[in-house]
């Protein structure tokens, strides 16, 4: 229930759009007086309809003494309105036979109710009512204070390798906020106050900096009649809203550390620091990391798994964001293997796409997956709403969801090998072992 | 209207225009007309029975065959159709596997394959050619026997894995008791059946079974009628039909009485319970629907009853859930729940009282209102996915439904009512006619369980055994007798004292990699420890001069004071010589239990240093033959380790055990000490 998006959250927000040969996604925008922005797609073809609202908030936007705060709001919101009682807004959907959560990641926070098309009205009064009177009482802050430390428990501490994200962001940034992750500190949530929690909300919960992005089975003037029925007397924002404008220097030189964590095997993981989400460069980062790791022929598997037999699993992510991004090499070793030993397997792999330019032919291997993929993103409501939503957010153009793929189909190879060469550096890298904290599980002796 | 006052309207707030109330949720609009699309269909002449679900909506189609049987028994040979499933997707006569794996990717695909189906998915444009490669893995097989064993040594690491796992020897006993060896249902792989599955068995079921004829051919997306036809006769045309055997099965039928079925896991902290009555319940029936909404409220979720009583109210389990299944074979009612182990009687009355409510005791209209509501709502959603309409077609072709039935879906589901769903409950929930089966920890639950019925005890095979009997110690025996017994029968202590230095070399299997053992002993206070593996450590321990070294995976560890005293335990050999020295051993005897069939004394153990440990001797031989501890392992939670010892030999007139079995529960390792050298004149500082 309600997950807070973990690692591959905004390294998946752009895999979302259309090759020319897709269908064209129609949708109407527009913007309500009070700065609500509103994305509707009509689509009749199955009876549901899926209700988001993404808000333009997310960790990066958190005081440096109050990280988590973002996170937590996405708990915070599910414990009831003036007008719903505590609990019961999970309630209201289950019996209508709907489905409901929300995620978090380091820019943005999203909210999601998907139910049968006739309870349209539902969904619509229950976004509004979070938006407008949510109540922030000590009883629901300290209530969700326990869901979450029991969510950090369970999936950062006790999950094995669970604190990656946490320790790569914490050394491969400086200054930006970025350095921390969307879970943020315990500490900072025990000591904060319920009226902050108030302050947060009225700073970030108001119409202006979310977008409410509505796709499925409606009548598009039946909509906006009851959007504006339910969200057009929500009061504009009054607050400024912080939003950081730190550049970060440049790493500067590789970082390396050794983390003991609750594992059997042990794990190696690069991080570079790459370019942010949208430029030239981020696409082509794309495609090289569809090279690594995009099927069970990609040269991570391929070398690493398959023919070395060095690791269990290999696996390249792209972790980039509004701000900056970072590209992240992921391998878990096989049983007895060190990851001294596995690491320069991996940097043989990734130095492999700085030697040369790719093959023509592994060129269109990659087009095709990341055609293909595209393709087979769009095909639920849910789906739909949320990448419109956050081409909107991100890049101020929810048609990207048509037109995105352009951007791919720009990527030349010599522009693979020139990114690969000017951010796969050991200079510009963090390095982490992740190694058995514990003993090794115990063998026999007489 | 006075017109002095239509200024004031412009200015009444948006909200109060708006006419909309918050203080309430809204009233859903009209139920939306449920458009479920019939698919096209038609048979290509050789049998091979084809849907076609064309949907526009993205340029991109999906394509799934699969067979029209209910199983079979594999008995012997059980786990054929797993390996011989994963087997198809591992080459055909044009490509290996590698070329294979390329190919699919480069057309930006994918494709699956077991044993009962095949599936493949990918853009229009590519989809002939992915379509090619999926008919070609169906026709034409390479089934190489290279792969063949490394996807049995897949299943073979899997099934250690599952082996001593209580949900999955749970399972394999309520199968076996529920259906009988001789139905599909009842099928139990061991290794013993894996290693009896030949290539020529795997050959001759899919040329038994693989046939046009028995099969279903369906197509989702943006695919054209004409289209399909003409991809499925180009490719599969040529499929030569044939007759399948369709076999038939005695109905399992529900006992005749609820007994107790016991399989003893003496290391069990929970409780694994199962309920189970095997129903003649046939999909489409018309009691299916008002059978879902009755199991959903019953066990179904986190708001039912099952887990609002044992969960919520007694804190009895981490969930409880029940299930109904309808199926051509056999269907089945069941439930279950892990619960510690005291809770085990307490719990098991909860479930019985929760069954016998629901069929006792009226629903209230509210109750199954909300549910008929929330299971309308799921069945709307899932027609969201052009596949659900494939699979509802499909269903109605297996199964011989009527052609409406899904059409109609709703319909009866808005139909039934608080008195139907208590009488399939009266139908279907029996409690009086359950295999109860409890994986645990016998000596701790049985005790009063017989009021609910026979109490019979099982091994995790399903094979009935007689009940555990619990032996007395005799009132002579004593911790240190027992430990005394063990040091003479090790040799005695003068035999001891002229060891002077030992070294065992020995080898081990783990999953599948082979594991040297070395250790040596120089006494009376050196000794060292390693396990490595291609010549790589993976684990080292060392006692030199006073000095405690440990290594795990290459990564040194600081020893704790239980840590070094694990260690001198061991460096004595005869650990019994060291815990006899020592003082501040407390000691308590646990009564006698079997360790691989034998009887022996347990000794529970509390040493100096805190650590808790159970050392078990044989009865008969004076030897130790087992210890037992609990370790913290990370993020598995608390774990048990076994260390078994057997096949004792005289060195130098001691005995030493030359197997080691280290049951980690989910991972076993065999370790064999194949050359041991007694006094060879080793130093302390050879030790390394």
């Amino acid at each position: 229930m309600k997950k807070w998006l973990f690692i591959f959250s905004a390294g998946t927000l752009l895999t979302t759009g259309l090759f020319a040969q897709a269908r064209k996604i129609t949708f109407e925008k527009y913007t309500l007086p009070n700065g609500l922005k509103v994305i509707l797609h009509q689509d009749n073809s199955a009876p549901v309809v899926a209700v988001t609202a993404l808000y333009h908030v997310g960790s990066k936007n958190e005081d440096t003494a109050r990280t988590g705060f973002a996170h937590f709001f996405e708990h915070l919101l599910f414990e009831g309105t003036e007008n719903i009682k505590r609990g019961e807004f999970m309630k209201y959907v289950n019996d209508a036979g709907g489905n409901l959560n929300a995620n978090t990641s380091q820019d943005r926070t999203f909210y999601y109710e998907l139910l049968p098309s006739n309870q349209l009205k539902l969904g619509l009064w229950l976004e509004s009512e979070r938006m407008m009177h949510a109540k922030i009482e000590d009883i629901g802050v300290n209530t969700q204070r326990e869901v979450v430390k029991e969510e950090k428990r369970q999936r950062v501490d006790n999950q094995p390798y669970g604190s990656i994200i946490t320790e790569i962001l914490k050394r491969s940034f400086k200054e930006h906020p970025y350095k921390w992750a969307p879970i943020g500190s315990m500490d900072h949530l025990n000591a904060a106050k319920l009226d902050e929690f108030i302050n947060f909300y009225k700073t970030f919960y108001v119409p202006d900096t979310c977008v409410l992005s509505i796709a499925g089975d409606f009548n598009t003037a039946d909509a906006k009649k009851l959007i504006e029925d339910y969200f057009g007397a929500i009061p504009k924002g009054t607050r400024p809203i912080p939003r950081p404008n730190i550049t970060e220097k440049p790493l500067g030189g590789e970082v390396r550390d050794v983390i003991q964590d609750n594992i059997q095997l042990p794990a190696v993981i690069q991080a570079y620091r790459a370019p942010k989400q949208g430029s030239e460069e981020d696409y082509a980062f794309r495609m090289l990391s569809t090279v690594l790791s995009g099927g069970r022929s990609a040269r991570m598997s391929k070398v690493l798994v398959d023919q070395k037999q060095l690791a269990l699993q290999a696996a390249s992510i792209p972790f980039f964001n509004e701000d900056a991004g970072l590209f992240i090499n992921f391998a878990i070793a096989s049983m007895g293997v060190k990851p001294e030993v596995l690491e320069p397997q991996v940097d043989s792999v990734v130095n492999s796409l700085k030697a040369e330019l790719i093959s023509e032919k592994e060129f269109q291997k990659v087009k095709n997956q990341i055609e293909s993929n595209f393709v087979s993103a769009n095909s639920t409501m849910a789906g739909i709403a949320e990448s419109l939503a956050n081409y909107e957010v991100y890049f101020g153009d929810a048609n990207l969801i048509n037109t995105e793929l352009n951007r791919y189909q720009k990527v030349t190879r010599q522009d693979i090998l020139n990114v690969a060469k000017k951010y796969l550096n050991k200079d510009n890298r963090v390095v982490l072992y992740y190694v058995p904290k514990t003993k090794a599980a115990p063998t026999g002796k007489p | 209207m006075k017109k002095s006052i239509i200024y004031l309207f412009a200015l009444l707030p948006l909200s109060m225009m708006a006419q909309v109330d918050r203080s309430k949720a809204p009233q859903p609009s009209p139920a939306p007309v449920i458009k479920i699309g019939k698919p096209a269909t038609f048979t290509l002449a050789n049998g091979l029975k084809v849907f076609v679900v064309e949907n526009t909506k993205l340029p991109r189609i999906s394509t799934t065959l699969s067979f029209d049987m209910d199983g079979i028994v594999e008995g012997n040979k059980s786990g054929l159709t797993a390996i011989g499933g994963a087997l198809l997707r591992h080459g055909t006569t044009k490509m290996n596997k590698a070329q294979l794996d390329e190919e699919i990717d480069f057309l930006g695909a994918s494709i699956n394959a077991s044993a009962t189906s095949v599936s493949a998915s990918s853009l229009k444009s590519n989809f002939a050619k992915a379509f090619g490669l999926m008919s070609d893995i169906i026709l034409h097989p390479s089934f190489p026997g290279a792969e063949l064993e490394k996807i049995r040594k897949l299943e073979l690491s899997g099934l250690q894995a599952a082996k001593d796992d209580p949900a999955s020897i749970a399972q394999n006993v309520v199968n076996r008791l529920t259906y009988g060896k001789d139905h599909p249902y009842g099928d139990i792989t061991t290794e013993e059946t894996l290693n009896n599955v030949k290539m020529e068995d795997i050959k001759k079921y899919f040329a038994t079974y693989w046939k046009p004829n028995n099969a279903y051919l369906v197509f989702v997306g943006d695919i054209s009628v004409a289209e399909a036809k003409a991809l499925a006769q180009a490719n599969l045309g040529t499929w030569k039909p044939g007759a399948v055997p369709k076999p038939t099965y005695k109905e399992p039928q529900p006992p005749a009485k609820t007994y107790i079925a016991v399989v003893d896991r003496p290391a069990s902290v929970q409780s694994v319970i199962n309920f189970v009555t095997p129903l003649q319940l046939k999909p489409g029936t018309p009691d299916v629907i008002p059978a879902s909404v009755m199991n959903n409220i019953l066990g179904a979720g986190s708001t039912s009853r099952l887990f609002m009583n044992l969960r919520e109210k007694h804190g009895f389990t981490y969930g409880a859930y029940s299930s109904i299944k309808s199926d051509r074979l056999a269907g089945a009612f069941s439930a279950d729940a892990s619960v510690r182990n005291e809770k085990t009687d307490s719990a098991i009355a909860q479930f019985l009282s929760e069954f016998n409510r629901i069929r006792t005791e009226s629903l209230t209209a509210v109750e199954v209102g909300n549910m008929k509501n929330y299971l309308s709502g799921s069945f709307a959603r899932s027609l969201e996915s052009p596949q659900t309409i494939a699979n509802f077609a499909l269903n109605i072709a297996r199964y011989n439904l009527p052609a409406n039935y899904y059409q109609d879906y709703l319909k009866n589901l808005s139909a039934v009512t608080p008195s139907t769903v208590q009488s399939v409950a009266q139908k279907y929930v029996l409690p009086n006619q359950m295999h109860i089966v409890i994986v645990g920890n016998a000596k701790e639950i049985a005790p009063g369980l017989e009021k609910y019925g026979q109490v019979r005890y099982f091994d995790v095979y399903g094979n009935e055994k007689s009940a555990p009997v619990v032996k007395q110690t005799d009132a002579s025996v004593t911790p240190e007798s027992i430990l005394r017994k063990a040091l003479t029968m090790s040799g005695g202590e003068a035999a001891i004292a002229t060891l002077k230095d030992v070294q065992l070399t020995g080898a081990a299997s783990i999953m599948g990699r082979d594991i040297t053992i070395s250790q040596k002993h120089v006494f009376p206070s050196a000794y060292s420890f390693e396990a490595s593996m291609g010549g790589m450590a993976l684990q080292k321990e060392l006692l030199k001069g006073g000095k405690y070294t440990l290594v795990a995976q290459g990564q040194s560890q600081e020893p704790e004071a239980s840590d070094k005293e694990e260690i001198d335990e061991r460096a004595a050999l005869v650990s019994e010589t060291y815990m006899l020295s020592k003082p501040g051993y407390k000691y308590s005897l646990g009564g006698i239990e079997q360790v691989e069939g034998k009887d022996a004394y347990v000794l529970v153990v509390k040493s100096p240093a805190g650590r808790d440990y159970t050392n078990y001797y044989d009865v008969a031989t004076g030897l130790k033959v087992m210890t037992s501890s609990v370790e913290d392992a990370g993020p598995m939670g608390k774990m048990t380790i076994k260390r078994i010892f057997s096949d004792y030999k005289p060195y130098s007139g001691v005995q030493i055990p030359t197997r080691v079995i280290v049951d980690l529960g989910p991972i076993k390792q065999d370790i064999k000490f194949t050359d041991i050298k007694v006094n060879t004149g080793l130093k302390a500082d050879d030790l390394k």
